[in-house]
């Protein structure tokens, strides 16, 4: 029982490679990219990011505000449809962990099981940020709270994207030193997204401040992190797919011609 | 396997380097520490364990909140920086179950349940009682309804702990490689008839079915405290008896039991 379905499943048909599907999913990623930085730009409540310290009239005065209103609605209808484009390339990262020299399957289930974490989180928030601009005459104390959800949820919950790079790392480090998959500094860089990460989780202790949701360190240093984790990671994953393509197609032209 | 004079110069470090199981290894310490910062951060940071009770009035409710204010922003905070070891102990309990004679369905039903659970069965609460506690001064109304949707979400997330459970016990019974003793099979299926009996939580706001009841709650701890400590135990056990075959286990060594 090497890995997932690999000693279970059927040689792969002739002339069919599995790398050639995934370069097409990668290519997702600089799209995906392109509408994330899009939508959060387009997104009144991130530019800057809204204070936690507002009233609830001062909140409910952000989402009635007609030039906010459809700013809200469309950011995050653009969120709902490609928040969840970060899944392929996660598992395009569970294919990478999968060629490593590991004697057992535990790190690609364990990436497996974050890959839907960290969006479904997200869609959270999203949902939540939605329903406060559905009805911006709504009572402000309610639109403060669906405010309160959107903006925890998306500040806090950092739990899978923190274990992603955790047990990526690892991964890294416990791969056969002599043929690495993915380079050692890699799993540094992961590590170091990781700590940066942290703080965000601690949102809740704060109104103001660097911990606040529109802090230096929970809201700058977290999507920073994360912006940068997305640029690193797919120049990564990039490079791996197609040295991994280039590996691949050399045995098996001499397989089709033998 | 390697040279015996690594071995001899740091057993630590050969361990780290060379152990064949540190995979499975580096899965189990995971997932214990995982329950001792739960156990922690549940029952005595942030006091949510035991519940509260159900039938307080808000005027109660807040001033619930008050008193736990900080062990529940902190708690909760910690809980968010590490939920992502739960993957760890689900990965290895899918092996667990790709170790047996039955199809890899099982494993991959029980990972994708349980890295599923998480989210209702956890995260949404920590959340829910983060913006409880972030505004005091909020409508006590509200801050009721935080609390009811924190301890219900929590409580009454029954079906992927009941179906998980029980695919599990299916595995165990019909495995023909002796992975786990059947018994404990059958203590998946106490586990899975806990989640039957908590379903009144959603109903009953006082008595022994009420989500801080003798039924609901403690009858569930309970059974849920011995099934925990007893697969940490045979999961333990499963690593030293891992041969990395695809035949029965063998049986521990007396010598080799430590």
């Amino acid at each position: 029982m090497s890995d997932i379905g690999e000693s279970d499943a059927p040689p792969p048909r002739a002339g069919l490679r599995r790398t050639d599907g995934e370069s097409l999913l990668f290519w997702t990623l600089p799209a995906a990219a392109i509408i994330w930085v899009s939508a959060f730009l387009l997104f009144p409540g991130f530019t800057p990011p809204l204070s936690p310290t507002l009233s609830a009239d001062q909140v409910a005065a952000f989402y009635r505000d007609p030039h906010n209103l459809p700013r809200i609605r469309y950011s995050m209808i653009l969120f709902n449809w490609f928040g969840v484009c970060l899944v392929p390339i996660l598992v395009l990262l569970v294919m990478q962990i999968r060629r490593m020299a590991h004697r057992t399957p535990i790190f690609s289930y364990c990436m497996l099981g974050c890959v839907a974490g960290g969006p479904t989180l997200f869609l959270i928030a999203n949902i939540c940020w939605l329903l406060a601009a559905f009805r911006p005459e709504r009572n402000p104390e309610l639109t403060q709270l669906y405010n309160d959800f959107a903006w925890i949820t998306f500040t806090s919950q950092v739990p899978f994207l923190i274990a992603q790079c955790v047990i990526l790392a690892a991964a890294i480090y416990f791969d056969n030193p002599t043929g690495l998959v993915l380079k050692r500094w890699v799993a540094h860089f992961n590590v170091l997204v990781a700590a940066a990460l942290v703080p965000a989780a601690f949102t809740g202790l704060a109104l103001s401040g660097p911990l606040a949701w529109n802090g230096t360190l929970s809201f700058w240093l977290k999507n920073i992190a994360i912006a940068v984790w997305i640029v690193v990671m797919g120049v990564v994953l990039g490079q791996a797919i197609y040295r991994e393509r280039d590996q691949r197609a050399l045995p098996e032209e001499q397989q089709v011609a033998g | 396997m390697n040279t015996l004079a690594t071995r001899t110069a740091s057993p630590l470090a050969w361990y780290a380097r060379q152990n064949p199981k540190r995979e499975l290894w580096l899965a189990w310490g995971t997932l214990v520490v995982f329950y001792i910062f739960f156990g922690v951060v549940f029952f005595v940071l942030t006091r949510t364990q035991p519940p509260p009770s159900p039938a307080w009035d808000s005027r109660k409710v807040v001033q619930w909140f008050q008193d736990n204010h900080s062990g529940i922003l902190i708690g909760f905070a910690i809980m968010f920086v590490i939920t992502g070891m739960t993957t760890m102990s689900n990965a290895l309990i899918a092996y667990s179950m790709r170790r047996m004679s039955v199809s890899p369905a099982f494993g991959y039903t029980y990972l994708i349940l349980y890295s599923l659970s998480a989210i209702p069965g956890m995260l949404l609460m920590c959340i829910a009682l983060t913006v409880g506690a972030l505004r005091p001064d909020r409508d006590p109304e509200l801050i009721t309804w935080t609390y009811d949707f924190a301890f219900l979400s929590f409580i009454g997330t029954m079906g992927v702990f009941l179906i998980g459970s029980l695919v599990w016990m299916l595995a165990i019974l019909i495995d023909k490689n002796r992975v786990f003793p059947k018994w404990f099979g059958y203590l998946n299926l106490c586990n899975a008839l806990t989640e039957i009996v908590v379903s009144p939580a959603w109903i009953f706001r006082r008595g022994v079915l009420a989500w801080n009841g003798q039924i609901a709650w403690w009858l569930n701890m309970v059974v849920f405290a011995i099934y925990t400590g007893v697969f940490i135990f045979l999961l333990r056990q499963l690593i030293q008896r891992e041969d990395f075959g695809t035949g029965p286990l063998p049986n521990l060594a007396p010598k080799a039991a430590r």
